[in-house]
């Protein structure tokens, strides 16, 4: 009998807990959840006041660095996933070391940190913005040739469904931010179209799987460009002087 | 010739080995690449080790392109980072690409080359240990904890965003063996919490990008943690505390159950046990509620020169109690006719009951008391009423029979038939008050009992079965005719306020023996033919006389029959119409006797056993 209630008590209490937590969860985010969605008012730059009904561009910043940091981690996975599964060994990167050469893109990428360091706010967006773009179609391709695989993981497969899904919406993201950081709206599509043209295999590599990995670390190696490109951004919107000192 | 032959060859020989000794010179055994490292990636150093030198001072040589172009370089520095590695600095590093190193050993005889490892320095980066790693002890209202800091190693420019890197610590008592490790993430500060009190804590820090390997372990902090908990006194206190309540509790326990306790580990003893027979109820005698008195008040007439002795009972007859253990008839000993000879003195029985305890005397005793009680009661009332006295007259009167002698007597109705009596009574003098003048010539007049009884009546007090001996001063050969009238007593008595269970039983009275013994005979014994008597159809019970007390009362024992007596007495219901009829009948029988009145009254019989017939009206002489 008294096992039975103290029983009852328990689940009783965290139902109360959990009832209350949310309430409170609720409570306290209501003025974000108001400020996300609804329209509020805002002064713009000019000081006028303007119905605005989006985030600031810090948040927004944020946010894509997040998206940015998750895609990388899971290419990373991916990456190592496929390596395991079908790689013959002696072919493997040793340790992401090295990947294989990855087709270059139609615009230098700088490659060291004093060039990126010089490269101005406006380049950077567009860079990583031309990096989500260049490869939204080779993802899709690289689904369709993981189906086909007879024993492919599951969780390779939907790692790079989730990888390409979260790549448009890094896309959208990105436009978003060089509209609101450069109020430039002008350029959005011009790149894409030059990345349009299908990826360049290497001539080298025939068979499916080496060309299925390289697609993988190539990818890999540019999400990781994305990351670091907005990370620098992110910083150069806080301090600008600091971040040029190192 | 001969002679320079051998000279060339002696030579030879000789310089052959020196020349060998020297061809075993070789070119330098293949390098190898162990590792390429970037702490901060900006700027990388790659580590080989060397073969087998070849006996000669080789050199090494780094050189490396870059993916997609074909220009070799040589790595610019050799010394920075010690011997036999490369350090490339930031402006020769970039990332993102894919650079192709190799090494080239070379000595005098020649080169060899190691396999060319393809690098990206973003993913060679392992930092350096995370720096000025300080643990502090706060106070917290739950208690100390240590709260870990640390900064990033110098070289890794997080602040800029150029390296993202995560943080872990390991914690341990300074005794113990194994490290307790915990994630940080991108923070700089870690919380631990329960600590144990007084203990000295080892903390290490180490570092990770989001891309590379793991740093080195810091070096160990030490921190002591004040004592906060009296820890070994406390745990002593608290094993007192919880022994003392199971103690406690056991006690408890084994007080509660005692007797079963006791009982497990000593066994009692088992007593004797006879089957049938209780104890207590013999220790403690008859208790007063479950002894029925039924005795039968005998009154003699007290105008007759009845003995003034005042002979007490107990010197003339015994009284003997039943035990009141017969519960199967709930009567008392009214079954053994032979119990009241066996005990009393000077009355021979035969012994058909069991009565052979000796508590039987004590209760005799006891009972004769409560007789004597019951009789007192019950002798009272005649006094207080004359109808009493009247209807009270009890007479054993050796002149039934017509003597001259003026005296009243008990009428006995008769039965027709009786069974052979084994019973004989001893009637006490006293009874009869002309026992003086009973003698002898009064035996014929006992001779002939055919069917005599004795009715009488019981008077029920609390102790029953009282057997009495009377002891009739009789003529063995006269038979007597007792009459008890019993109609109006019975009225009375009830009104009286006597018990009102009345049982009334009938004894025949067979003959007056040698001794001056009447004999009666029980109607109601069993096994004794049919005790029926036949009056028409009246049913005449039989009872024992005890005995007769101080005031002539004739005491008569309850029948053990209680069945046939309440048959009897239900039977005589029904037929107490005819009893009217009796005593005329009885009359007409006890001729010889002389006139006897008896007039039989009606009697409402008990559903006891014993019953006293009603008495008719003794006629005064």
């Amino acid at each position: 009998m008294m096992q039975a209630i103290l029983v009852v008590c328990v689940c009783v209490c965290v139902c109360v807990y959990s009832v209350m937590q949310s309430v409170v969860w609720a409570v306290l985010l209501w003025p974000c959840l108001v400020s996300l969605g609804v329209p509020l008012e805002c002064k713009d730059e000019q000081g006028s006041i303007i119905l605005c009904a989006s985030i600031s561009k810090e948040k927004l910043l944020d946010r894509v660095i997040q998206h940015a940091e998750l895609i990388y981690r899971v290419s990373e996975e991916s990456c190592t996933l496929f390596e395991e599964m079908f790689v013959p060994f002696p072919m493997r990167s040793q340790r992401n070391q090295a990947g294989y050469t990855c087709a270059t893109k139609a615009f230098p990428i700088p490659g060291s940190k004093s060039e990126i360091q010089q490269i101005s706010d406006k380049w950077l967006l567009h860079s990583v913005l031309i990096l989500v773009q260049s490869w939204i179609e080779p993802l899709v391709y690289l689904q369709t040739t993981l189906d086909r695989y007879d024993d492919a993981p599951d969780t390779l497969l939907k790692k790079t469904k989730w990888v390409s899904e979260k790549l448009l919406s890094l896309e959208q993201g990105v436009v978003v931010l060089i509209r609101k950081m450069l109020d430039d709206d002008m350029l959005t599509n011009s790149y894409y179209e030059q990345g349009v043209a299908p990826y360049a295999l290497q001539p080298e590599v025939l068979e499916s799987v080496l060309r299925d990995y390289t697609l993988l670390s190539c990818f890999k190696k540019d999400a990781h460009k994305m990351e670091t490109f907005l990370k620098l951004l992110k910083c150069r919107q806080t301090d600008k002087y600091s971040c040029f000192l190192h | 010739m001969m002679w320079r032959d051998v000279g060339v060859t002696l030579i030879l020989s000789l310089i052959l080995p020196v020349v060998a000794q020297g061809a075993r010179h070789t070119p330098p055994g293949k390098p190898k690449l162990t590792s390429c490292r970037s702490p901060d990636k900006e700027t990388f150093t790659c580590w080989w080790e060397a073969g087998s030198d070849g006996g000669r001072p080789t050199t090494y040589s780094l050189f490396y392109h870059k993916e997609n172009s074909e220009t070799v370089y040589e790595c610019p520095d050799y010394h920075t980072a010690g011997a036999n590695s490369c350090f490339f600095n930031k402006n020769e590093t970039s990332i993102w690409v894919n650079y192709n190193i190799t090494v080239v050993a070379t000595n005098a005889l020649g080169n060899n080359f190691s396999d060319p490892v393809d690098v990206d320095v973003v993913y060679i980066v392992q930092p350096h240990t995370p720096e000025n790693v300080t643990v502090g002890v706060l106070e917290d209202e739950d208690g100390p904890f240590l709260r870990v800091s640390w900064e990033p190693p110098r070289k890794a420019d997080t602040r800029s965003g150029w390296i993202t890197l995560i943080y872990e610590l390991r914690v341990k008592l300074e005794e113990a063996e194994e490290w307790e490790e915990h994630r940080a993430g991108q923070q700089k500060m870690f919380n631990i919490f329960s600590l144990h009190s007084g203990g000295v804590y080892m903390v290490q820090v180490r570092c990770k990008p989001d891309h590379g390997f793991w740093s080195e372990w810091s070096t160990a902090s030490y921190v002591k943690v004040p004592d906060y908990i009296p820890r070994e006194r406390s745990m002593w206190i608290l094993i007192a505390v919880f022994s003392a309540f199971i103690f406690l509790i056991l006690t408890w326990i084994i007080t509660l159950n005692r007797s079963s306790v006791k009982h497990c580990l000593l066994p009692p003893v088992p007593g004797p046990k006879i089957k049938g027979f209780d104890q207590q109820l013999l220790k403690k005698g008859k208790p007063e509620e479950d002894l029925l008195v039924e005795y039968l008040e005998v009154y003699v007439n007290e105008k007759q020169e009845l003995m003034p002795e005042g002979k007490d009972l107990r010197d003339v007859g015994c009284l003997k109690s039943k035990s009141q253990s017969d519960n199967d008839s709930g009567r008392g000993s009214c079954d053994s006719h032979t119990l009241l000879m066996e005990k009393c003195g000077g009355v021979e029985s035969k012994d058909e009951s069991s009565y052979e305890e000796p508590e039987l005397l004590q209760g005799q005793a006891g009972s004769w008391e409560r007789l004597e009680r019951g009789d007192s009661q019950v002798v009272d009332t005649p006094d207080s009423s004359d109808a009493r006295v009247k209807t009270w007259p009890l007479v054993f009167s050796p002149s039934i029979h017509g003597s001259s002698d003026n005296h009243h007597y008990g009428t006995l109705e008769m039965p027709k038939q009786h069974s052979t009596s084994e019973i004989t009574y001893s009637v006490p003098d006293h009874l009869f008050p002309t026992s003086t003048s009973f003698p002898h010539h009064h035996h014929p007049e006992y001779r002939d009992s055919l069917g005599e009884y004795s009715e009488y009546r019981h008077s029920r007090s609390p102790s029953t079965g009282v057997l009495y001996h009377w002891e009739a001063q009789h003529h063995p050969q006269a038979h007597s005719n007792f009459n008890i009238r019993n109609l109006e007593r019975q009225k009375e008595a009830t009104g009286l306020g006597l018990p009102p269970s009345r049982s009334m039983e009938y004894v025949e009275v067979q003959k007056v023996n040698q001794e001056n013994q009447l004999v009666l005979k029980p109607l109601s014994s069993h096994g004794r033919g049919p005790s029926q008597v036949q009056f028409g159809r009246a049913v005449v019970d039989y009872s024992k006389v005890n005995g007769v007390n101080n005031d002539n009362v004739l005491l008569l024992q309850r029948q053990r029959e209680m069945a046939e007596a309440g048959q009897y007495c239900d039977y005589r219901e029904k037929e107490g119409a005819e009893a009217e009829r009796y005593p005329t009948q009885q009359q007409g029988k006890t001729t010889k006797d002389g006139p006897v009145a008896t007039q039989l009254q009606e009697s409402t019989c008990l559903t006891t056993s014993g019953y006293v017939d009603t008495v008719p009206t003794m006629p005064t002489f």
